[in-house]
């Protein structure tokens, strides 16, 4: 730890300041309050927290951009948005600026918060196995052609319902499955000049994958949370792609990838996590949550974008 | 008899096709509107299981030509894969009529989850209201609850 680091909560409820204090004290960093916007503004320019936390109703005033400008350093800017708000989702996804959103039921779940801190705090982003109890076992499989998409769904789907989940997190798991290694295969694969080669090739045209191009799938569920993760070689989506593609809602006419998936992914899942390393590899990890049904889950769904850095 | 269309299976029957299996980008849509007969495609979705962005793009591609060609297009007990898309992109509704679907229940006797058939044109008023039709419990008779947000699962229903 830095000294003069620490965590920022800025959020105008009493008691959700309490919740994330006594949340976030556990990394061993100090944890600064704010009751609004201006009041973090003021906090940020004591002393730069590594993890801010911020009421998602504010997003929306007119404070938010000055906030928001202020938060760019931050390594990451983490909005809280009750369930009963996650109407306003798609203003939030609008804005842009928010890279970290968690919808959650009050008072806030310890292990999200609890998670996005220590992945900062320890500089140690890539895994799904952060977001599974220990000792989950994670199947993995490499992707060495473009048809093993097909297959690979299938299989992953068998494997849900053998361990007695519902046809529910099934169609999730194949949707996420599907586009999260179709992203992979064809949109991640960039030259120097940052085409992205292979985006427009038909995707039911057979194509073999030399060690650069394969991409690594794992999965499993430890009867919370059934994870998908997706990795490529490439590392070439980046935050603002992502953040605009998080809120889409049209489908191109043409186009291999349809510029769909990433909402889609994003839909059919609880929590959607992108791990960058800008140049050198993309992961994505998709949470299922396979203990609430379906009218228990929430209208929305939670995301990260984290970015290694230097 | 059968046709293969990529992992999508087409077979006639009755009035209308039978659809089943996955909608992805080898499915061959354009094949499956050549069937309409004197301007009218009637569509049997319940053995959908699967519907990419791909098979999305291409479902709209084809709602538009069939729209474009004055074919009627009728939905008959559309799949819980298909009612999240047209739920959550709007283009994919077209302008297909739905007939009847499938929606999840759960008995909170038993624990039971069934997808369950809904006739969408004899329960209009109620779907109107956002009011999921009372379901009994295939396994133990109990009433069963309607298994998500109505206002997000019957979205799909409304005339935009």
């Amino acid at each position: 730890m830095s000294p003069g680091q620490s965590i920022l909560v800025v959020h105008p409820d009493k008691k959700t300041q309490r919740v994330c204090q006594r949340i976030l004290g556990v990394t061993g960093f100090p944890v600064d309050v704010a009751d609004d916007l201006a009041g973090g503004l003021a906090r940020i320019e004591v002393r730069k927290p590594i993890l801010i936390v911020v009421d998602g109703a504010s997003v929306l005033s007119p404070a938010a951009d000055a906030f928001f400008a202020a938060t760019r350093g931050v390594e990451a800017c983490m909005t809280l948005l009750e369930v009963t708000s996650a109407g306003q989702v798609p203003k939030i996804l609008g804005t842009g600026a928010v890279t970290n959103l968690l919808v959650h039921p009050m008072p806030v779940l310890a292990e999200e918060l609890t998670v996005t801190a220590q992945k900062l705090i320890r500089r140690d982003l890539f895994g799904a196995d952060k977001y599974l109890l220990w000792g989950t076992e994670l199947h993995e499989v490499t992707i060495v052609r473009g048809g093993q998409r097909g297959e690979l769904i299938g299989r992953v789907a068998e494997h849900v319902k053998a361990i007695g989940q519902s046809p529910r997190v099934a169609q999730a798991a194949m949707l996420v499955t599907d586009e999260l290694v179709s992203n992979a295969v064809h949109n991640a694969p960039v030259d120097g000049s940052g085409d992205h080669y292979r985006k427009d090739l038909p995707r039911d045209v057979e194509l073999l994958l030399d060690e650069a191009h394969q991409v690594r799938v794992r999965w499993g569920c430890d009867a919370r949370y059934l994870a998908i993760e997706v990795r490529d070689k490439f590392g070439s989506l980046d935050r603002d792609t992502i953040l605009r593609s998080l809120g889409r809602t049209g489908v191109r006419e043409t186009g291999g990838g349809a510029g769909m998936g990433v909402a889609l992914t994003y839909r059919s899942c609880d929590h959607l996590v992108f791990n960058l390393a800008p140049g050198r590899q993309t992961e994505v990890v998709a949470l299922i949550d396979v203990r609430a049904s379906a009218a228990d889950r929430g209208p929305a769904s939670s995301y990260n974008v984290f970015v290694e850095r230097a | 008899m059968t046709e293969q269309l990529g992992r999508l299976t087409l077979e006639q029957r009755n009035d209308g096709f039978v659809l089943a299996g996955a909608i992805d980008e080898t499915s061959q849509l354009d094949v499956v509107l050549a069937k309409a007969k004197a301007g009218t495609l009637v569509l049997d979705l319940a053995g959908i299981t699967f519907i990419n962005s791909l098979g999305v793009r291409d479902w709209i591609r084809m709602l538009s030509a069939a729209t474009k060609a004055n074919i009627k297009v009728e939905l008959r007990r559309v799949s819980e894969p298909i009612v999240h898309q047209l739920n959550m992109i709007v283009a994919t509704r077209g302008t297909a009529t739905v007939a009847s679907f499938y929606a999840p229940y759960a008995c909170d006797s038993c624990g039971r989850e069934d997808s369950l058939l809904i006739d969408a044109i004899r329960n209009q008023v109620q779907l109107e209201r956002l009011q999921a039709p009372p379901m009994a419990c295939p396994e133990c008779k109990s009433n069963m609850a309607f298994n998500d947000f109505p206002e997000r699962y019957f979205s799909f229903l409304a005339r935009t």
